[in-house]
């Protein structure tokens, strides 16, 4: 089970709640005073995932967990924060470091994100001038830490979202060398170490995200329709929303459907497949495509910024 | 007098203590008020958690004798990453080419094969029961369509081999193995 430090400030104490009104939702292992706590929530969430089965899972590995999975930072408050916690029964080395990378995609509509620590070129990098405190630190089992971000942009800088990665790496605490058991042997030990890549992004101004098609198809291989999208941003901020496809056919009739997470920066090609269930479906058959920044559970609302949506209908090749 | 004084004296510190016991209670009343006011407060965040259930063991390896460990054997390496259900992913890992003494003394070669790596993206998190996923991948180019499973977790299975050369000094030999993770849909 999560630590209850991860649900509420490490620095408050629990209280019993009395008297609270019964309309009023309340969270076992939560509760907060309006007075007292109100100050202390510093960000807007002090609540994270409730992954009981896997966190029971990782106690005998080593790793952490790093929550939330995108850090917004606005040019007013300039401040953002992360929660790190160690569910492993060993201390956990944490260090905390800044990054580069973008999701990009090939010609297969493969989307990759590579990290570049120098050279980087981009405007719209945020490197360098976002600072974490701490960078190192050794987490104890079960404990956690937040580590806060402060960023120092340049005075000129231009109205716009400005990127950088979040990499916390961790690693086992203790580490031992096995010694051989037979005489004249040779052991191994490696030391498994894991970097967890989050985006941080830093906004200024207003910002629209408006997202606009370049090209679009629907081809079918094998048993499934493999629909390509290629988009591009037309403004100074990223795209977040969700890629919808349903695949129909002749009378409307919904044969198949899928989304996923959709993060466009400049420009990206998506593929999606959609598979050819067996069911009484008429040709020719077309996809219906729709994209929108709406649909993300894993992004709070108020982080999300609104922008256009997109639709188009595709016949299947 | 004497007594008198040391009565007053004596009373004194009795009402400054209860002043001050009473100074230091009335935060906790103002408390117990809070609470009585209070509301539940709680906002859900999406996490990201990669983790090593298990190093890649090579057990005991002998001079001149190179020893390979499959990405399906029980002593494969294990990653597992836990997260929003079939979200994209970007992994990366960097592999050593060599394997140190602690006194950095003398080497041997590891070395990872372009099949050497399997993604599980079911909630399997055990090399010998391979679920759905991409087996047998290159571990240095995983593949670029990764995507976390439905129920929320995905594990990399990871093999090698080690090349211990016939002069090899016996003895304990260490190496780091980093797996970076990014969504890429964020």
């Amino acid at each position: 089970m999560l630590n209850t430090e991860l649900l509420t400030e490490k620095s408050l104490t629990q209280k019993p709640l009395s008297n609270v009104p019964s309309n009023l939702k309340e969270i076992p292992g939560e509760c907060c005073t309006n007075t007292t706590r109100r100050g202390f929530l510093l960000g807007k969430y002090t609540l994270l995932s409730l992954l009981f089965l896997s966190i029971l899972a990782l106690r005998a590995g080593a790793g952490v967990l790093v929550a939330p999975t995108v850090v917004f930072i606005s040019d007013k408050g300039r401040t953002g924060r992360i929660t790190v916690q160690n569910p492993t029964d060993k201390p956990q080395e944490v260090t905390v470091f800044f990054s580069f990378g973008l999701p990009t995609s090939d010609s297969l509509g493969n989307v990759t994100v590579r990290l570049s620590d120098s050279s980087v070129t981009d405007p719209n990098s945020a490197l360098g001038w976002v600072k974490a405190f701490p960078r190192k630190m050794v987490l104890q089992p079960n404990s956690s830490q937040v580590v806060r971000f402060r960023a120092r942009p340049p005075k000129d800088l231009p109205e716009g979202e400005y990127w950088s990665r979040v990499v916390v790496r961790s690693q086992d605490g203790e580490t031992s060398l096995p010694a051989p058991t037979e005489e004249g042997a040779i052991t191994t030990k490696l030391n498994m170490i894991m970097q967890t890549a989050i985006m941080l992004k830093y906004r200024k101004g207003n910002l629209t995200p408006q997202l606009e098609l370049t090209e679009t198809s629907a081809t079918i291989e094998g048993e499934k329709v493999s629909v390509m999208v290629a988009m591009k941003t037309n403004s100074n901020c990223s795209y977040v929303g969700t890629l919808a496809c349903r695949l129909l056919d002749a009378s409307d009739k919904e044969i198949s459907h899928t989304s996923v997470q959709l993060a466009v920066y400049r420009q990206l090609t998506r593929r999606l497949e959609l598979p050819l269930t067996d069911g009484d479906f008429t040709r020719p058959y077309h996809v219906e495509i729709g994209i929108s920044t709406s649909g993300r559970k894993d992004i709070p609302a108020e982080d999300i910024l609104p922008g256009n949506d997109l639709s188009r209908a595709l016949a299947v090749q | 007098m004497r007594n008198s004084i040391s009565k007053s004296l004596a009373r004194l510190v009795s009402i400054a203590t209860i002043v001050g016991f009473a100074s230091v209670l009335k935060p906790s009343v103002a408390n117990a008020q809070d609470v009585a006011n209070g509301s539940a407060t709680a906002s859900v965040q999406a996490v990201l958690v990669v983790t090593s259930t298990a190093a890649l063991v090579f057990g005991n390896v002998f001079q001149g004798v190179s020893k390979s460990i499959s990405n399906a054997n029980a002593a494969a390496g294990i990653f597992t990453i836990t997260g929003q259900g079939l979200s994209g992913l970007s992994m990366y890992m960097q592999l050593p080419d060599y394997m140190s003494t602690a006194t950095g003394d003398d080497r041997m070669v590891i070395s990872f094969s372009a099949t050497d790596a399997s993604v599980d993206s079911t909630t399997n998190a055990t090399p010998t029961t391979f679920g759905t996923g991409w087996q047998n991948t290159d571990p240095h180019n995983i593949n670029a369509a990764t995507t976390m499973g439905g129920g929320g977790q995905a594990a990399l299975f990871l093999g090698g081999k080690v090349l211990p050369t016939v002069d090899q000094t016996a003895g304990a030999y260490t190496g780091d193995i980093i797996l970076t993770v990014a969504y890429n849909g964020t």
